[in-house]
């Protein structure tokens, strides 16, 4: 189980920095079925981590921990030094912390882009209407769709709407962003859209975990890649030590399938 | 005849969505064209065509002559048309009901003018509705037989075989002449238009709201010329005057609504595109709900108020409650916090244990104060979402104070005897009650209802479970039963000293059902809202509440607007059951108030018809509104 212990594949900058997310020993089933098998792991402040695997291996069920949208059943996951635990305030504290951006988009429908981005920091944050938006139009502008604001998301490309995704996210001034699979429900010419937004927030110092199959962008963004498999982390590494020189043989098979 | 007037409609769905620019605009074939394209396509549809263009003409054939036959007594209708809608309200307070449509039709026009787009109309769709018209008219004056022929003496003229001399076809059409340039006219302007403009002179638009305002104002002004006839029952005396204008008690108020009409879109208009458009926006929706408060039991009741009481209780208590429920909410909201979740919890329970108490008569008190009690609990429930600046917290309290003063003056009208003589238990009739039945029960039933969806898709049980014994049990019973029950059953359960008149009675019978199967629908709509939607609410952070009023009601109303739009036509129709508790409502007028005038023994269909009619009328509006709204609604659809 060593590959579990997350620290060991740090390069020494990055591991004097804080802890900000802590999983130890994360467990879940779905009825008789084990989704995560004692996921441990350790992401620090500003770190950009990268989940790959093959589909079913629970990448996207431990991100969905993380944030409490699934609920994990054994060990403990620890976000910005709070425990998620089945405390109400807890989950909202740490919800409004961690940005998630989904592989659906998944914004309102019956709101404007504007709307959709201040709707939580007037709300969650009590911030007033007026800052909200400069806020909102400030981080439209940083995700390069100022001139969309006044249209429904209905209205916009898929590229164009996971980049409001994430600036809804973002308005919300996160510690950490959660990317499950952001490009997979993308034509192909709107991927890089939205992987230069990524790029640029891993840039500014977020701290982020992205599940993704791109392989390009993890080799060149990530600081460290995480490899699982069948619910259970099977390699933890620099990009360089897992595309060039990966341990494991589920790894060396995972990409001989894909490169 | 309904599939054809149908079709008609459905041609026309999109013309009146905007059109781009650059687009090239697809002007429609000429008519005959359409009817080949549309009715006599190949055989089997040319044969349909024949077969049900057969039987339109049959029924249209028999309505027709049901309704001008010669022994169709339509002033029973045109004397009555009073009665028809206000039954019978004291002709000295008359005017009280024109200062309530007026109230009404300002609504409508600021509304109008402040909200609705209503877009432009295409002449090509007038022209055709023109020739439309124009055509239906001339095929009705030959399809009508012609009229029997009297006898010096009225009497009918028979033939041998005793059926009924007619004068002869020829003559039956001269007679109608007043019909024929009618029908030419619309037919002929229509035709004119479509031939005279080129087809971009046909793809030219007028506004849709001079379609309407423009033949409103033609009826208006033939009431001062056109010889419509006087007809009126008045202290008993029965008035038939055929030939003359209409009373200038009819004319001179329906001129001065439809100028007020026309005022107050245009001042909708003005106020839009103002800096005061948001505040009017607010003012207009909160009197929308007030208004069948304030009309019913304010203006057409005209409260005697007892002002010794008022000054003693009435006026100090809703003062104690506004100023102190105000420091209450301006101290809860200082910080977020849990002291305001805790007290709101604690005035919940004195709130309940008030009506409990009631029930059981323990502590006297005026029910104004449990409904205020009741109403401080909601508010500091509300009040975690107005913490922060100066004006949030000066916003919830300004709410307050405005909702105990309505709460309280409503109250005290409400409890005060009416000045205005009161014939029977209730002193308003006909359409008025109906649609102020209709409109306190949708109004009441709807926030219910979706209480109830929510309830019945909650993660509690108790919720759960109390939603879904309620709607099940309220939607396998029979509306009658309910309303039976409530005017008759209730009163006989109620402590002593309460009492339920009895159009309170039926509006809470009505809601109760209404709102059951509004929550149905409710359901439905939530059912739709993709589980996304809660991830990214959750994901945000937003609480539960927020996340159900700000995410998932608005998409889940939206998917549920046609069946919603459905229950409240039903709802509307269903208020005729009202004449079985006693009510006199639109439809008993007809039925059994008209027949058993000693001028107008038994005469009963006329009445039903033109019931039927307005019924129609009504509910055909609705309908066609709610289209509007599902299609502008669709903008941000995926």
């Amino acid at each position: 189980m060593s590959v579990n212990d997350a620290t060991t594949a740090v390069s020494e900058e990055l591991a004097k920095r804080k802890d900000m997310i802590v999983c130890v020993g994360v467990d879940k089933w779905y009825g008789d079925f084990q989704a995560l098998k004692g996921v441990s792991a350790t992401i620090k402040e500003g770190e950009v981590a990268v989940v790959c695997g093959p589909s079913g291996s629970g990448k996207s069920t431990w991100i969905r921990c993380i944030n409490r949208l699934e609920v994990h059943q054994n060990g403990t996951i620890i976000v910005d030094g709070v425990e998620l635990t089945n405390d109400l305030r807890n989950i909202e504290k740490i919800r409004s912390e961690v940005g998630m951006v989904f592989q659906q988009f998944n914004l309102f429908p019956h709101l404007t882009v504007l709307d959709n981005v201040t709707l939580a920091p007037i709300w969650v944050r009590k911030k007033p209407r007026v800052e909200a938006e400069a806020l909102a139009k400030a981080l439209l502008e940083r995700v390069g769709i100022p001139e969309q604001a006044d249209k429904f998301p209905g209205q916009l490309s898929g590229g164009q709407q996971q980049r409001v995704a994430i600036a809804r996210s973002l308005a919300m001034e996160p510690r950490v962003m959660l990317f499950d699979e952001p490009t997979s429900a993308l034509d192909p010419e709107m991927i890089k859209e939205v992987l230069d937004v990524m790029r640029e927030l891993a840039e500014s110092g977020m701290t982020m975990i992205v599940v993704t199959h791109e392989m390009g962008f993890a080799r060149e963004v990530a600081d460290r890649i995480i490899f699982m498999e069948g619910g259970e982390i099977v390699e933890v590494g620099t990009p360089e030590h897992f595309f060039v020189s990966p341990t494991e043989d589920r790894t060396k098979l995972f990409l001989s399938q894909i490169l | 005849m309904g599939s054809g007037i149908s079709d008609a409609f459905d041609m026309n769905a999109g013309d009146s969505i905007g059109e781009l620019p650059g687009k090239p605009v697809e002007v429609s074939s000429n008519p005959a064209e359409w009817l080949k394209k549309n009715l006599f396509a190949n055989i089997a549809n040319t044969l349909l065509t024949v077969v049900g263009g057969i039987a339109t003409v049959l029924v249209l054939r028999g309505v027709l002559n049901f309704v001008f036959s010669e022994e169709r007594r339509w002033d029973a209708v045109r004397t009555n048309l009073r009665a028809l809608m206000t039954l019978a309200y004291p002709e000295s307070q008359y005017a009280r009901i024109w200062v309530s449509v007026a109230v009404l039709v300002t609504l409508v026009g600021l509304s109008s003018g402040l909200w609705a787009n209503w877009g432009t109309i295409r002449v090509q769709r007038l022209c055709r509705w023109g020739m439309s018209l124009g055509g239906f008219i001339i095929l009705c004056i030959l399809l009508r037989e012609p009229s029997v022929l009297l006898d010096s003496n009225g009497i009918v003229l028979r033939d041998s075989f005793s059926e009924p001399v007619r004068e002869s076809f020829s003559s039956a059409m001269m007679s109608r002449s007043t019909w024929w340039i009618v029908g030419i006219s619309f037919g002929g302007s229509g035709l004119a238009g479509w031939y005279r403009l080129d087809s971009t002179g046909r793809t030219k638009t007028v506004s849709a709201t001079s379609t309407v305002l423009v033949p409103l104002g033609v009826l208006v002004v033939s009431l001062w010329v056109a010889p419509y006839g006087h007809y009126a029952y008045s202290d008993g005396l029965f008035i038939a005057e055929p030939g003359e204008r209409v009373a200038l008690s009819t004319s001179i108020p329906w001129t001065w609504l439809y100028l007020l009409l026309l005022a107050t879109m245009v001042l909708g208009r003005f106020v839009r595109n103002s800096d005061l458009a948001g505040i009017a926006k607010t003012l207009v929706n909160v009197s929308w709900v007030i208004s069948p408060f304030v009309l019913y039991w304010v203006i057409l009741r005209d409260p005697d108020f007892d002002y010794a009481h008022v000054v003693s209780t009435d006026l100090p208590m809703g003062l104690l409650f506004g100023f102190l429920g105000s420091i209450i909410l301006w101290w809860l909201t200082r910080s977020t916090g849990e002291t305001a979740r805790i007290f709101a919890v604690c005035l919940v329970g004195i709130a309940g244990f008030n009506w409990v108490a009631a029930a059981f008569g323990w502590y006297p008190m005026l029910q104004k104060a449990r409904i205020s009690f009741l109403l401080l609990a909601v508010a500091a429930l509300l009040a975690p979402n107005f913490v922060g600046e100066l004006a949030k917290r000066k916003k919830l309290v300004t709410y307050w104070l405005t909702t105990m003063l309505l709460v309280h003056y409503m109250a005290t009208t409400i409890n005060s005897p009416s000045t205005v003589d009161i014939s029977s238990s209730e002193f308003l009739g006909g359409l008025s009650i109906t649609l102020f039945v209709a409109a306190l029960t949708i109004m009441f039933s709807f926030p219910l209802g979706v209480l109830l969806a929510l309830g019945r898709t909650s993660k509690f049980p108790i919720f759960r479970v109390l939603s879904t014994g309620y709607i099940e049990i309220i939607r396998g019973v029979p509306l009658i039963t309910i309303l039976i029950f409530f005017s008759v059953m209730v009163p006989l359960f109620l402590p002593r000293g309460m009492e339920l008149a009895e159009l309170a009675a039926a509006i809470t019978g009505y809601t109760l059902f209404s709102a059951a199967y509004l929550a149905e629908n409710v359901r439905g709509g939530l059912q739709s809202v993709r589980n996304g939607q809660f991830e990214a609410a959750d994901a945000l952070g937003l609480t539960s509440v927020q996340r159900t009023g700000f995410i998932v009601l608005p998409q889940a109303l939206r998917v549920s607007i046609p069946p919603l739009v459905g229950q409240v036509i039903a709802t509307y129709k269903e208020t005729s059951l009202l004449a079985i508790i006693g009510i006199f409502d639109f439809l008993r007028v007809a039925n059994s108030a008209i027949p058993s005038q000693t001028a107008f023994l038994g005469v009963k269909r006329e009445g039903l018809l033109v019931v039927s009619a307005i019924y129609f009328i009504f509910a055909f509006t609705t309908s066609k509104y709610s289209q509007r709204l599902e299609r502008r609604l669709g903008v941000g659809e995926r």
